[in-house]
Order: C-alpha cells, then structure tokens, then sequence
C-alpha cells in the first residue's frame, strides 16, 4: 500500500519518542491504516484517568487526514458524546501532506489539556468551562474518575 | 424436516440453550363458535421429544414464561407448536412456528444473551393465527467455526421467506405463509435488468420491478406488493429464516474472506456504526491475518466493510439472477445500491431538482447558444456595419458579409479589413485559406504548408477587438457551424422512431436506443410519448432529452454521482460496478449524449469540465483537480510549492484508491512502488498523481461511454471545441442577469465600490452573453445557474456566492477557485489594463492563466 511505508515510519518515531502522554499504541500489523493509544493527560482535571483514542487514516494518506476518535468518555467542550474531536492541525483547510501523526497526537494533547471554549463541539460545557472553572474541574475530575481508563502504572 | 439438522450434527458441537416460552398472542380460534381457547406450547429440537408448558384457561394472550433447558447445536431448529387444550378429544393444533439458530447467532456474534424473538405462528391452509414470543439465552459458541449451510431444503418451511423461489405459488402448494404474503411472494420476480424506475406513485401500475422484460407470468405490480412486503421487513426480514435457498452454485459453507490481495479495511467511516447490529443474515469473521471482514449470508458474499442497517422503509430484494438490490418503498423505486445516508442526501438532492422541473424545463426554453441576431449588431464591439453592407449567417452558420452596393459578398469584416497591419511574411512565404475560410500558410522554399503563423510570437500578430491576439480568439459560432454542417452532412434520410412511456423512460428509451444502429440515431427523431399521440416537430424531443438526460443522472442508478458536496455537475460512479449492468448503460448514455449534440438538443444537467476534457482527450491538469477534490488539490499543491526533500513525506509513485470497501494499489508508472518522490522528480509525479485521480476506477466506464458516443457522432468532430464550449452546446445558454450577479457577489480586500471592481462590472455588462457565460465558467466551473439564480450558488462546502478577492500583482493575469466561486483579480490599473488580462485568462483555458 502507498501509505502503508510512510505510517510504518511514523510508527517507529513515535514509538522511539516513547511519549508520557501517549502510549500503549496498538497497530494491526495487517491494517496499518487503525492505530490506537492511550492519552494520558498530566494536567488537571484529566491528570487522574487515561483516555483511549483511534486514529484512522484514509486510503489517500498522506493526501487527506487522518480522523480522530475518543474511545473513552471524556468531559470537555471540544470532543462530543460520540468521541469526535475538532481538531485544526487535520481539518481540511489546514492539513498538509507533511503533517506528522506525532504532531498530530500532541496538538491533541494540548487540546484536551487546554479546552478551547471558543470552538465548542459541547456548548454547555464550554459554558461551563467559561464562567466557572471551578464547577467544571470538578465534575471534569468525577467524570474521569467515573469513566476513564486506568492510567499505567509506571 | 430433521434431515438437514441430523446431518448438521455431524460436526457441531452441542450446547446448551435456555429457552423461556414467554407468550403469545392467538387470533381467535375455534370451530363454528369461536371461544377462547386453553392454550399451551410445545417446543422440540430437530424433531426431538417435545417438551410442554403448561396450559393455561381461557385467554388468547397466553403468558407462560416457562423455561426450558435444550441441547441444541448452531445449527438446530426450534419447532414451537401452540395446542389449545380440550377436555375430551385430542387438542387443537392452533398455530406453529420455527426458529432456526444459525439465522439469530450470526445477528448476535455466536452469543445469545437474553435474546428475546417474536415469530409468527401459522397454520396451514389458514395463514397467520398469531404470535408467540421466545427468550434464548446462555449459548456462547464461535461463529467462525460455523459457517452457513446449505440451508435450501428448508426453503420451503420459512415463516416468511424473502425467497425467489421461482415456481409459482398460485396453488397454494407453500404450506404457511404470513397472512397477505400469499400475493406478494407471487410477485417476488424481480427485475432483470432492475436500475430503478421512477414510475410515480401515481401510475396506476405502480411497478417496484423496474424490468421491461418482466416474465409474461408475472402479474402486474399492485399496492399489496409494497405493503406486503414492509410487513415482512417489519419482522425484520426474516431473522428466523436462514439466508434464501436460491444462492449461486459456489460450494457451500465457503466464504472465503473477500478476493485474496485486498488490504485491509479502511475502519475510518465505520467507527461511528461498531455499536449496532448487523442486519439480518451478516456475520462477522476473522480471517487469518485477525482482519474482521463481513459474510452477507443472504447473497453469499463478503465485504470488507461493515454493513448498516437499511433505512426505515428499504427492503433488500433478490432478483431471479440470483442479484440483490434495494426497495424504497417510500418512493416506490429500486437500486443496485446498498443505500446509505450518503446516497440517500444525494438522491433527494437530486430529486429537489426534479421537482423544480418545470421551472428548469422553463428555463430550458430560454437556453440558446446563438444569441438573436438583431441583439448581436448591438453587443458588436467594433460598431456597426459600414453603409450598404449587411451581415448574414449562411445554412452553416458561418457569418459572411453582403456588400449591396456592388452585389458581392465576402468572408472578411469590412470593420477591421485592411485595419489589422501585419508583419510582412518572410521571403517565400504565402497566406492563403482553406474554402472554410481558415488562414494557413505555405512555405515555397520548402514546398510545405502550415497553419503555425511563420511570424511566430504572440505579441506579433494581430490584435483582435479587446487588444487579445487574434489567435486566442476563439469562434465558437464558427467552429459550431462546422460541427452543424458534420451533423448535416452526414445525415441519413427519413426518420426514427422512439415510442417511450414517461412513467418508464429510462428503461424504454434504453431499449429502443441500444436495439437501433447507430447510424439510425442520425435519421430526424420522431419522439412519441405513450398515450401522447402528437406530431414531434421538435417540441417532442426537447422534451424528451431533458427529462431523460435527468433520469440518466439520477444518483440512485449508481452510474453518477455529485462531484463534490452540494456541487450541480456529474461525473462517473467509481462504484457504479454494483450495478452489474454498467457499461451498456455507459455505453447508452454515451450515445444519447451524443444525440444531443447531434440534434442540436440541451441536457438538463451537465458533467464536470474536467468530463468535457476527457470527451476531447485534452490533458488534465492540477488545476482540475480542485474542481472535484479540493482535499487532495491543496496536498498536491503544497507538494509542487514546498521542499519535500527534508519533510519525510515516504511517497512514492503508486497510490492507493478504495472502491466498495476494497484497497487497490495502483504503480503510477511501472515499478513506481519502488521509486521514492524526490525534489527532481515530483512534477512527473504531480502530472501522474493528476491523471490518475480522474481515471481511477472510471476508466472502463468512460471507455464504455465514450464507444457509444462516437458510434453517433465522431469524437474527431469535436476537436476544434474545447470543454467549455462543449458544455455550452451541450447544456445551453441561459440569458445571465448582470443585475442579479452583481447585487449577489461579495467582496475580500475589495470594496463594492473599489475601482477594480467597478471596472470589472463595467467590462461584464460589456461583452456579450456568450463571454459572460465563459467568464461564469471560470469562476464556477459550469455555465450553469441554480434555478433561483446567482444568490443561491453552491460551492463545495455549501452556498458560496460569487466572490472577488484581491490578490496578487498587476503583472499577474486573474485566477479562479471553482469550488469557492471566487476570483482572484489582481488590483489593475487600468479598465484596459483589466479588460486585456480577464480577457486573456477567460479566453485562453489551459496552462495560461489558471496555473
């Protein structure tokens, strides 16, 4: 497959850079095209829990971006009920063929650990995250406690 | 009954099954007074002993909730028997029931939990008597392990049985049947050839078989049909029932994963759907390599991509070829095509144009392609004739020029005659012109001749009325007269007839145009709608060219899609392969397009530029790619604009393409898997990657397309033409309205009132409706307005209105973005200065001022 050198590559960087916030990658060695991983955030309010996201890339790649998707519960106001993420760095305005899937994860990373209420996919908890902070810590800190996965130990 | 399942516990393990006997719902029973009956269940495995519940008293909603602990294999049928019991005689048999297995294991992955299933109950001779309902509970077994039987023996014995069985069941030789299933399973004989037929509701024939061949035996469609059959998908198609008995002749219990080579799948669009069930008659497997992949037990077939369920109201069909495809009974028509939300916003996007044709068809009645002539004199731009002189247009539409002073007549314009002062030839050199009246030049010295101007360089020659080589300027009206006298010329005397119904005009005109000779398409059409008997002097087939040309591009027949999101242009279904048919509807609608050019007749809708430029076998450059894929347009610019030495992009010349779930990868050129993109070689690699995007799982079809085409008119005879004059002939002019364009249009870096801008309007009221309507070409992509005009505009993201953008620097010439309706004018500083380079870019189509 076209695509199939290029994610190999990315795949052992990233895997090299042995990432604190994220691992436990997990790629189908027959469909490089599905990754899996674990975001393990260190800030609060998600510095307690782990969160599982999907990356999936397209036949075309590296011509179109790959898509983005929480496989665990997550309380913020730019990734909805159903695990999708609005993240600029893959939207189609933005995307460029040389865009690193590493970059990728930390421009994800930087999103969860500083939500950006501006660009809500959830408005109420943009609200939220708005106008009092403190609310939305702790109901962001019992929902991960509630939902998340366990965060690795070492 | 036994048969098939003593013979499946050959090789199946047993397992035990919890079945809880829960309750039922009896249709009154009884002799000659009817009264409720003592109802009780029998349940036996594989014609096993019978276990029974209880009975109960009087009710005809027994609840029994018994439970009962079977040893069954994934292969076992459940037999239920409800008795109402009787004092002193034998009990009556009220109604039975059979469950297989394998049918709700596959549904639920091998593992039944607390499964809970309603089944009709039947009895023979007086069809549906009730319900009873079913919990399974506790077995866990591996479905892989037990792949599908051949299960056509019990074909017989559905409860309601989706199954083409081909025989007539007129005589009631079916044992049970669902209560009005007797009718609808008569008339299970689906189309042949089965694109979907937009016979409205309103036909009284409402016919979901979209065949025209339909077997004389099979009776006329009624409404119990439709209705019949959403019952039957309200049961959730059968889920009891093992896949239909009627598959091809593979061996049986061997879905192999779908063709070997494919790569993996691409989860990408299916991540959203893991959570629901598979439909009826689907299992999920695993295939050597821990690929899951998904076996369509009901067609015998496998996919990579994980199925969704149907939309309310679609039902799947199999036609007596063994070949699936999909009822919408909501509007009464049929597809090949698994239908998805996708297609479905296509289809009614399709049909909200559909519905507003008569408006459409109104505004067909205002295309044209030569304005009238009075109106021409005055758009003339070089003014008036001299006196004594007149313009004609002769049968070919070439104009030449009356001189009624001394009765002569002349090609030449008497306007710029002996205006244009020329470069001397070179020595030996001669200007003469071919009878058409085209310059070409001989070289005595070598004894050859040549249209190339010996001159050379642009700059040298003449300058036509807007200060633009002449050389660039086009005759559209000229080359147009020599494509009429082609057509005339090779005309064949008499006429043909085409007898269609509207309700059935897609599959009638196919018939009766694929069963001429070609050459028979060039005879005067005589059109004739059924029940319609009217003289066709023209009207008739106007008509009939544009409600078909809508009908061919219909979405749902799979052979077209949408270019991009919300766009109006069509281009060839990579997927269209689903309809097994394909090519010779390619192959039609080649040669009805090519009707339509040869009669002179517009289409309703149009195909993309890019299309157009393929019809010319004219290179398709990068540009094009971002009329139809704006994505993959910007990743193939920034490649061409960026060092791609240090960005360790891993291309190299292959690319990879997924149609129906599959991944194929394509070498660009041979051995390309191994040779990496470099700094040196990415414009071949850009050029590659630019042809292969439009040719990409459409080259058959466009070959298809094209036969039929040129079987009617040669495709030499369009060489003078180029895409954008092709879509005019083919779609038509509309009269634009300079006032709505310009009250529409919007502005970046400009102001309404801008001189640039001001000078741009100036220069559009201006030129004449054909300019305009290139102009409008190169900034959308298609001469073609939405029916409520400029301000309801589409781009490929939705409504995008016509835009101006400041860009660049006045040395530049103006560029487009087609899928944002912009255009990007550079600030100018002056009106000529203006007029030269929009005129230069809207003239000159390739290479020069769009790159």
């Amino acid at each position: 497959m076209a695509a199939t050198r290029r994610l190999q590559k990315e795949l052992g960087d990233l895997r090299k850079a042995d990432l604190k916030t994220f691992r436990n990658i997990i790629v189908d060695e027959s469909n490089i095209l599905k990754w899996e991983g674990l975001i393990v955030p260190d800030q609060v309010p998600f510095n307690k829990g782990a969160f599982k996201v999907e990356i999936n890339f397209p036949a075309e790649y590296p011509f179109k971006p790959p898509k983005v998707t929480f496989k665990t519960k997550i309380y913020h106001p730019n990734i909805d009920e159903k695990g999708q993420v609005c993240l600029p760095i893959i939207s189609p305005e933005h995307w460029k063929p040389a865009t690193k899937t590493d970059q990728v994860i930390q421009s994800l990373i930087a999103l969860v650990q500083e939500p950006e209420p501006g660009h809500p996919l959830r408005p109420d908890l943009a609200e939220e995250f708005t106008r009092d902070k403190k609310k939305f810590f702790k109901n962001a800190d019992e929902y991960t406690k509630k939902h998340s996965e366990k965060r690795p130990t070492d | 009954m036994g048969e098939a399942a003593s013979a499946a516990q050959g090789n199946a393990q047993f397992s035990q099954l919890q079945v809880t006997v829960l309750s039922s719902k009896l249709s009154t029973v009884g002799g000659l007074v009817p009264s409720k009956p003592d109802p009780y269940a029998e349940i036996s495995v594989d014609s096993q002993p019978p276990r029974k519940t209880e009975i109960l008293k009087k009710t005809l909603t027994p609840k029994w909730d018994e439970d009962f602990t079977l040893l069954v294999t994934p292969y076992s049928k459940l037999d239920i028997k409800v008795f109402s019991n009787n004092t002193f005689r034998a009990a009556t048999l009220v109604g039975t029931a059979s469950v297989e297995l394998h049918g709700i294991l596959l549904e639920n992955r091998g593992k039944l939990e607390h499964v809970t299933k309603s089944t009709e109950l039947t009895l023979e001779g007086k069809g549906k008597t009730g319900e009873i309902s079913l919990t399974l509970h506790g077995m866990n077994v591996n479905m892989t392990k037990f792949p599908k039987k051949n299960h056509s023996r019990h074909a017989q014995s559905h409860t309601n049985g989706q199954v083409a069985s081909g025989s007539s069941t007129s005589s009631g030789n079916t044992p049970r049947r669902p209560a009005d299933g007797g009718r609808s399973s008569n008339r299970r004989a689906p189309p042949v050839p089965p694109p979907p037929n937009r016979s409205g509701a309103a036909s009284g024939s409402a016919n979901t078989t979209p065949s025209t061949t339909n077997s004389p035996s099979s009776r006329p469609q009624q409404n119990g049909d439709v209705h019949g059959a959403g019952a039957s998908d309200g049961t959730a198609g059968a889920p009891l029932a093992p896949p239909p008995g009627n598959p091809p002749p593979s061996s049986a219990g061997n879905l192999a994963p779908p063709s070997g080579d494919p790569p993996a799948p691409n989860a990408g669009t299916n991540n959203n759907n893991e959570e629901e069930p598979l439909p009826a008659g689907w299992e999920e497997r695993s295939d050597g390599h821990g690929r899951k992949y998904y076996v369509d037990h009901n067609t015998r077939t496998t996919t990579w991509e994980r199925p969704q369920p149907l939309p309310p109201g679609w039902e799947r069909r199999v036609d007596n070829r063994g070949r699936v495809y999909y009822v919408d009974h909501n509007s009464r028509t049929t597809t090949w095509q698994r239908p998805t939300t996708d297609i479905i916003s296509n289809y009614n996007q399709w049909d909200s144009w559909r519905n507003q044709r008569n408006m459409a068809l109104e505004n067909l009645q205002n295309r044209f392609l030569f304005p009238n002539p009075a109106t021409m004199v005055q758009d003339d731009p070089l003014g008036s004739l001299p006196d004594g002189w007149e313009k004609r247009v002769d049968p070919n539409g070439r104009v030449y020029f009356v001189n009624h002073k001394n009765r002569t007549t002349q090609w030449e314009d008497p306007r710029t005659q002996g205006i244009i002062q020329e470069d001397p030839l070179p020595e030996g050199w001669e200007m003469r012109y071919t009878s058409d009246g085209v310059r070409y030049f001989v070289d005595h010295n070598t004894k050859t001749t040549t249209f190339q101007d010996p001159r050379g360089g642009q700059s040298k020659g003449p300058k036509g009325a807007y200060g633009v080589p002449i050389q660039y300027e086009r005759s559209f009206r000229w080359k147009l007269g020599q494509f009429r006298y082609l057509c005339q010329s090779n005309a064949l005397p008499g006429h043909v007839k085409i007898t269609v119904s509207r309700d059935n005009l897609f599959e009638d005109s196919f018939a009766q145009i694929m069963r001429l000779q070609p050459f028979d398409l060039r005879r005067r059409l005589y059109i004739i709608f059924k029940g319609e008997e009217g003289l066709d002097y023209g009207g008739v087939a106007r008509e009939w060219f544009f409600h078909l040309s809508h009908d061919v591009l219909n979405p749902m027949y799979c052979l077209f899609e949408y270019a991009s999101h919300n766009n109006y242009c069509l281009q060839i279904n990579p997927a269209s392969s689903i309809n097994p048919d394909h090519l010779i509807y390619f192959r039609f609608i080649g040669r009805f397009i090519a009707m339509a050019l040869y009669h002179g007749k517009f289409i309703d809708s149009g195909f993309t530029l890019p299309f157009y430029k393929r019809m010319l076998n004219k290179k398709i450059m990068l540009k094009d790619v971002e009329t139809v894929d704006s994505e993959f347009y910007n990743s193939l610019t920034w490649i061409k604009d960026n060092d791609i030495e240090e960005c360790g992009l891993e291309m190299y010349f292959c690319a990879d393409f997924e149609i129906l779930g599959k991944i194929d990868q394509h070498e660009l050129k041979e051995g390309g898997a191994d040779i990496k993109v470099t700094e040196e070689n990415k414009e071949e690699y850009i050029n590659l990657m630019t042809q292969w995007r439009f040719a990409r799982g459409v080259e058959e079809q466009t070959k298809a397309f094209l036969e039929g085409f040129s079987e009617v008119v040669p495709l030499q005879w369009l060489q003078y033409f180029d895409e954008r004059e092709l879509e005019l002939m083919l779609c038509g002019m509309q009269e634009i309205d300079v006032d709505d364009w310009e009250r529409s249009a919007i502005y970046r870096h400009y102001q309404r009132n801008s001189k640039q801008i001001m000078w741009f309007w100036k220069f559009v009221r201006e030129i004449d409706n054909e300019k305009r309507t290139r102009l409008l070409q190169f900034v959308t992509g298609t001469c073609r307005l939405p029916v409520g005009g400029f301000m309801e505009l589409m781009g490929s993201n939705g409504p995008q209105r016509f835009c101006i953008e400041k860009v660049g620097k006045e040395t530049w010439l103006p560029r487009s973005h087609t899928c944002f309706n912009r255009l990007d004018l550079p600030p100018y500083r002056s009106y000529e200065q203006l007029v030269e380079k929009l005129t230069l870019a809207i003239e000159e189509t390739e290479g020069f001022g769009q790159e």
